[in-house]
């Protein structure tokens, strides 16, 4: 993917921007991280905790550039055959059985059996060709024409087999079939690797990523975050909201309250007509916040110091 | 920032950089090396927040990786341009004239009136020396005299590089190398003047003995501040490296936090390198060839499918540590080891014995390594009884031995003259993959007194002698490599 392809990605500020458009609202490390994936051609491996954007991440670049989302879900027992390619086993076991039928005709004439096998070879190889080729997640994105976004969703689940089969297309953007040679990418998509951080990910596939660590979001981002996804919502119930989230987040929780959560309780206290929060809205809705008995235990014996202190004027 | 030098002097401060970060221990590769240079090339070098964004991007591959980055940035860009515009108005406010510009735009501004009676003072004093004349059009007292902040920093860096400043560990050095730095400047010249110009009374000396004294001044600092970057990573090295060669009964006990903190680190490390995930059985893809093949009895109908399969060895270790008072010393440490190697390798199991010996798996699963250690040492210490403690082990465990089990011994070998029941040690050679001995005596010792070690040897794969950190690391990963 070339620059003058994808104006979107020239600057730091035109991905912020454009990404704002879209209604996602990123730091400008991230924009910084993008633009940087995107002129030095290298995947960008993101980490942080669940539901801080990382695969909404890619999403939108797609959506930003208006190429292709091409997406690898990683799960523990994900092989090559599921995520790179895979032979059309019916298409091939036809093409013998038509093969055997046309044989009579193809050796027609041929004298003696010198010739026949020379003829045969003349036939060319076609059982091994793109024609039986399935191609999987990671293929196609190599073969898409205007580019693509690679998006490979929590690869820590992946195992450690399946890291070593990514290196080749990660650093090379090419794959190798055994039975054809390498298939280089036609265009170089962009690559997202998202982690939770369950497993450490090896060396070998960090060092050939840019990596981008996204925290939980700052009280202002978030804000603005609420305000790009539910822009209806009270400015003063926005800012109390986000920093009742925040400091839930301080709690010793199983499952922190991540962003799409945030947002979630944003419109519910939307629909809810709610003007400010207060003990009773908490309580009633908490379970769009906290998702585990305990957490909504926890929070609620905390709920005193918690709410936000009466707003003055 | 095209200019090329200036953009050359940027690259060699990006080594260095690094070059701090690995001190820090972040691990940063040649290929992460060229991203950074490629990073910086796109991003320039006109604002360092977006700098930051992007070098920890390329460089810091861990949110603790990137702590640590944030904090050597700001350590090491930040205080990278050394002021000499402090030093310039005080000499402003010695003379009593306005203060003058400051920043780094100063030396683009018209100079100030005190320096411009000093350099007239110079000017007027080297129409009749030619010498004087010659140091002053000299580079390094030109960008004195214009107070050239970038140009005297970019001299300064590339004399730190002639002189390998970054190579700077102990604080003794710090004279030594400042003398070097100076000298690579071409202070020489300015020193030689000054003690001719001092004989002969010129009135040139004054000004000029002031551009000497920031000069040292300037470089006085930047050695300090290498110094204080360069050995703060460097010396917590230093002390990781002595805990792994230090003979682990040497070892004090403050320091043991530390060894644990280090022996985890490397169970991780082994553990990371040679994981084998357990995995079933899998079916695999469909092997073409050989279906046709199979085929061709049939007159090729394919009646059966074949398929490749992938199996995969799985890999046992049972780990049996002497935990009697002859070892107690190394015990600790070896326990700790197997605490962190069963806490990262799928199937490990631990044994621990003295006079008798039982499996402490669970107890390592269960406790906090400090509780589990204690335990074990109070459940099995005492007196040692190899004999009984094989029995037991065969007791326990034999039959789970088979040919993907690795067995690792760790004891002494000390057997207080009773039966070491070497038939055991046999069977266990026999059925298993391998046995390792790993003895915290040195090879000379074994034999001696009751050690059973000769005897002991015979039914093992492979022994060697193990007391320090460094050697039990090389010696697991020479097994975990064996054991694929």
């Amino acid at each position: 993917m070339h620059t003058q392809d994808f104006p979107q990605l020239a600057s730091i500020e035109a991905i912020e921007q454009g990404f704002e458009s879209f209604g996602y609202i990123c730091s400008p490390k991230i924009a910084t991280a993008v633009f940087l994936a995107f002129q030095l051609r290298k995947p960008i491996l993101v980490e942080g905790p669940p539901g801080v954007g990382k695969t909404e991440l890619a999403k939108t670049t797609a959506m930003l550039l208006d190429v292709p989302l091409i997406r690898l879900q990683c799960y523990e027992g994900l092989d090559e055959a599921k995520a790179l390619y895979e032979w059309k086993y019916g298409k091939q076991l036809l093409y013998t059985q038509v093969l055997k039928e046309k044989l009579g005709d193809l050796l027609q004439g041929a004298q003696g059996l010198a010739e026949s096998v020379e003829r045969l070879h003349q036939f060319g190889d076609t059982f091994y060709s793109e024609e039986f080729l399935e191609p999987r997640p990671l293929l196609k994105a190599m073969q898409q024409e205007r580019g693509a976004i690679l998006l490979i969703d929590e690869v820590d689940k992946s195992d450690y087999e399946f890291e070593s089969l990514l290196l080749e297309i990660l650093s090379d953007y090419q794959v190798s079939i055994p039975e054809i040679g390498t298939v280089q990418a036609r265009v170089t998509p962009m690559v997202f690797l998202t982690s939770n951080n369950t497993r450490d990910i090896s060396d070998a596939l960090k060092r050939r990523c840019l990596h981008l660590y996204i925290p939980f979001p700052s009280v202002a981002l978030e804000e603005r975050i609420v305000l790009s996804r539910v822009p209806d919502i009270d400015q003063q119930l926005r800012h109390q909201l986000v920093e009742f989230v925040h400091s839930l987040r301080d709690l010793d929780l199983k499952k922190s309250p991540a962003i799409s959560e945030t947002i979630d309780w944003a419109r519910s206290l939307l629909l809810l007509h709610a003007r400010e929060l207060d003990a009773q809205v908490i309580q009633s809705t908490l379970n769009v916040l906290l998702k585990f008995e305990d957490d909504i235990n926890t929070a609620e014996s905390a709920l005193r110091e918690l709410l936000p202190r009466p707003a003055h004027g | 920032m095209a200019e090329p030098t200036q953009s050359s002097a940027m690259q060699s401060h990006l080594v260095n950089f690094i070059g701090l970060l690995r001190s820090h221990d972040v691990r940063v590769s040649p290929a992460e090396t060229l991203d950074a240079m490629d990073v910086a090339a796109t991003l320039g070098y006109a604002r360092r927040d977006r700098l930051r964004d992007g070098l920890a991007a390329a460089l810091a591959k861990t949110p603790a990786e990137e702590a640590i980055f944030q904090h050597c940035f700001s350590r090491f860009f930040d205080q990278r341009l050394a002021d000499f515009s402090s030093t310039r108005e005080e000499r402003a406010t010695q003379t009593g004239e306005q203060e003058a510009p400051s920043g780094p735009e100063a030396a683009s501004m018209p100079k100030g009136d005190a320096d411009h009676s000093a350099a007239q003072l110079l000017e007027t004093a080297a129409q009749t020396d030619a010498d004087l004349q010659a140091l002053l059009t000299s580079p390094l007292l030109r960008q004195l005299q214009d107070n050239d902040s970038a140009a005297l920093n970019l001299a300064m860096g590339e004399a730190a590089a002639s002189v390998g400043l970054s190579q700077i560990r102990m604080f003794t050095q710090k004279g030594q190398f400042t003398r070097r730095m100076l000298d690579a400047m071409g202070e020489d010249q300015l020193r030689r003047t000054l003690v001719r110009l001092d004989q002969e009374d010129s009135p040139a000396l004054e000004p000029l003995r002031r551009y000497r004294d920031i000069l040292r001044e300037q470089v006085r600092d930047y050695v300090e501040r290498q110094y204080l970057l360069q050995a703060e990573g460097e010396n917590a090295r230093f002390m990781d490296d002595l805990l792994r060669r230090t003979r682990l009964s040497n070892l004090e006990l403050r320091y043991q936090h530390r060894v644990q903190e280090l022996v985890q680190r490397m169970a991780r490390k082994l553990a990371e390198r040679h994981a084998r995930k357990r995995r079933t059985y899998r079916r695999g893809k469909l092997d073409m060839g050989r279906t046709l093949r199979r085929g061709i009895a049939n007159d090729g109908i394919l009646f059966h499918t074949h398929w490749k399969r992938t199996q995969k060895n799985k890999p046992q270790l049972l780990a049996i540590c002497d935990v009697s008072g002859s070892v107690a010393a190394y015990a600790k440490f070896l326990l700790l080891f197997l605490y962190s190697l069963q806490d990262v390798l799928p199937k490990v199991r631990s044994f621990a014995f003295s006079s008798h010996l039982g499996e402490v798996s669970e107890l390592f699963a269960q406790h906090p390594v400090d509780k589990a250690i204690e335990l074990v040492n109070w459940r099995y210490g005492g007196a040692t009884d190899y004999g009984k403690s094989l029995q037991d082990f065969a007791r326990l465990a034999l039959d789970d031995i088979n040919s993907s089990t690795t067995v690792i011994m760790l004891g002494d070998a000390r057997n207080n003259h009773g039966d070491p029941q070497l038939d055991i040690m046999r069977s266990i050679y026999q059925r298993s993959r391998r046995v390792i001995w790993l003895n915290p005596e040195s090879r000379r010792a074994w034999g001696t007194g009751d050690s059973e070690m000769p005897r002991y040897l015979s039914a093992c794969h492979f022994a060697a002698e193990c007391n320090n950190l460094t050697q039990l690391e090389r010696i697991v990963d020479q097994l975990l490599k064996m054991n694929r």
